[in-house]
């Protein structure tokens, strides 16, 4: 443990300084708002349109039925609605507003929406320029040429990246809350949430539908980000160190989690793009039971799949970085 | 910045991730037992209780609570506006009744749908129930596709070719039938409302072959008329002369559906025989 803890305090420092995290709270700040007025006006429409929330989700499964008996859709898309239109009616069924406008509702759908673009996009902000902004700036030589192994050196490096991503969850989350809930009131922590639905082809099976309080559902959604949020840091980290300047590394990334988020809306003919990393962060969709972006993914595969492209990640990162040399 | 102020920084930073750090990997723990070892738990939400409206004349209601059930006509399929008789019914009503706010509820038409899976949401779809408990007026169309036995899921007007005498015939008692249910559960529902059936018209008068449908059509608007006749909250309108000489100015380019025009007609008959 010798000059590791002092290492780690130095990375963590030094991120800090660089202001990168104040760059995600501020992204943050400007979009949370934007987003909850957006929420706003959807809510302010609503309530004009329909007396209260069983009407209009009952209007809504029959929009998504219409759809349904339409012969220009594909069949995909069906699939999908149909899926849909069973979990609505089983909370319509069950009496629970799946949408209610509160504080911790909106925080659980917006972390739902952000986890396969924002996040990885928050991430980005801090991991990509860990190594190659140290290489463009110079300060490699004077970080290498200390009488520390050079594993040491990364592995701080990953352990104050690690630290990060759990803020950027954490302080997104509680943002989000204090944001929405000015406006939508701080309510919601109790209300019960389901999940557990099984899907199978396109028809939804109910028996392992249980509710969960939405304090409780929220939280595994964070746990569930924060996985795949650190999947994009390992991998950002590994690209930082192949990749000389830190705008190639922020593109490369970028381009990877982008064609991921398009990959899994269009790919459902390509099997095997669920190898792809950036096809299965979304792993909130298990837990809300939304139909996986191809046949087939389950919770286990994708974390195996994340798993394999994170140890990947990190044996090229420590491989290249120990041995590589330093010239420029 | 100070040795000091930068250490207490760091304190504060890693305190602060690694409580975050340790409460994400507790919910995705969590998460993941919960998903992989799910404890299914009936959850039993609280019942809503839903009061009836009161029954009187819809000119004397505080408000009137408008939902439409039933299949394309009542959707408002083939105007090109998308308003169908049910949007122009509402805005009909607001100027007979200045006085009263009218509003439509729920609008809950299925393109295709018929007569026995209309009743099967009937008597087990929550949200239909609900829907139609709150409303006051309750205006619906129901029968052409038993009545034309329109493959399911086909688009009413490309199925013209599919269309005889024959299956008209054998689609008209089936159908009835599956009506009687239709009424029957509707009244169950809602004993109170005013409930308005459109009758049904014959799509293909101006095609010699099946001009002879509207037979079948008219023994289908009587035997309904002679089924919603023993429910007092019931009436019905016609539609059938409507769409027979004028059939080319209140038919839409399908040959099945009304035109924005048709179903103008079809609301100002509602909102005529409506006290």
């Amino acid at each position: 443990m010798d000059r590791l803890l002092p290492l780690i305090q130095n990375e963590t420092l030094k991120i800090w300084k660089k202001k990168r995290f104040y760059v995600v709270v501020l992204v943050l700040i400007v979009l949370i708002p934007v987003f909850t007025y957006a929420q706003l006006k959807i809510a302010e429409t609503n309530r004009k349109n329909f007396k209260d929330w069983r009407n209009q989700l009952v209007q809504q499964i029959n929009e998504y039925q219409n759809m349904l008996s339409s012969e220009r859709i594909p069949e995909e898309w069906k699939r999908n609605r149909r899926i849909a239109v069973q979990q609505l009616q089983y909370y319509l069924d069950h009496d629970v507003n799946p949408n209610s406008p509160d504080g911790v509702t909106f925080t659980r759908s917006f972390m739902a929406n952000a986890v396969n673009l924002f996040y990885p996009l928050l991430v980005l902000a801090v991991a990509s320029d860990l190594v190659s902004g140290e290489r463009s700036a110079g300060t490699i030589k004077m970080l290498l040429t200390r009488p520390v192994r050079r594993w040491k050196i990364l592995f701080s490096k990953l352990i104050a990246l690690t630290l990060y991503v759990s803020l950027t969850v954490v302080v997104s989350a509680i943002l989000c809350y204090l944001i929405s809930g000015a406006v939508f009131g701080y309510g919601g922590w109790g209300m019960p949430v389901f999940t557990g639905f099984v899907i199978n082809g396109s028809t939804v099976e109910s028996t392992y539908v249980h509710a969960v309080p939405q304090w409780l559902y929220v939280l595994m959604e964070g746990g569930l980000i924060w996985v795949s949020s650190m999947t994009v840091a390992i991998l950002a980290l590994m690209v930082s160190v192949l990749v000389r300047s830190t705008a190639a590394s922020i593109v490369t990334m970028m381009a990877a989690v982008i064609a991921g988020t398009i990959l899994s809306t269009m790919s459902s003919s390509w099997e095997s793009a669920k190898y792809v990393f950036a096809v299965n962060l979304q792993l909130t969709d298990y837990l809300a039971g939304s139909p996986p972006p191809i046949q087939g993914m389950t919770l286990s595969f994708s974390l195996i799949i994340l798993a394999i492209w994170s140890a990947i990640g990190l044996i090229v990162s420590f491989g290249v970085f120990t041995k590589q040399d330093i010239m420029n | 910045m100070s040795r000091t102020s930068s250490s207490a920084l760091w304190r504060s930073i890693a305190f602060s991730a690694l409580a975050s750090t340790l409460l994400l990997a507790g919910g995705f723990g969590y998460a993941v037992k919960d998903m992989l070892y799910p404890s299914a738990e009936a959850y039993t939400g609280a019942p809503v209780k839903s009061v009836l409206p009161e029954h009187k004349e819809l000119s004397r209601a505080k408000e009137i609570n408008v939902t439409a059930i039933g299949d394309s006509l009542t959707k408002g399929t083939g105007d090109a506006t998308g308003d169908g008789y049910v949007k122009q019914l509402v805005s009909l009503l607001k100027e007979k009744y200045p006085a009263i706010p009218v509003k439509l509820n729920n609008n809950l038409a299925v393109n295709g749908i018929r007569a026995d899976q209309l009743a099967q949401r009937l008597s087990t779809d929550k949200g239909y129930r609900y829907a139609l408990r709150q409303s006051n007026l309750i205006v619906f169309t129901i029968g052409g596709n038993d009545l034309f036995q329109i493959a399911n899921g086909r688009a009413a007007g490309e199925a013209t070719g599919d269309i005889s005498l024959e299956t008209v015939k054998k689609g008209l008692n089936q159908g009835i039938d599956r009506l009687d249910n239709v009424f029957r559960l509707l009244y169950e529902i809602n004993p109170n409302a005013h409930i308005v059936y459109t009758g049904l018209y014959n799509p293909f008068y101006n095609i010699t072959d099946l001009r002879d449908g509207s037979l079948q059509v008219q023994k289908w608007n009587e035997e309904a008329y002679s089924l919603l006749h023993q429910y007092p909250n019931m009436m019905m309108v016609p539609s059938f002369d409507l769409f027979e000489r004028s059939i080319g100015s209140y038919l839409s380019n399908d040959h099945f559906h009304p035109n924005h025009e048709g179903y103008a007609q079809i609301a100002e008959r509602i909102a005529q025989s409506l006290d």
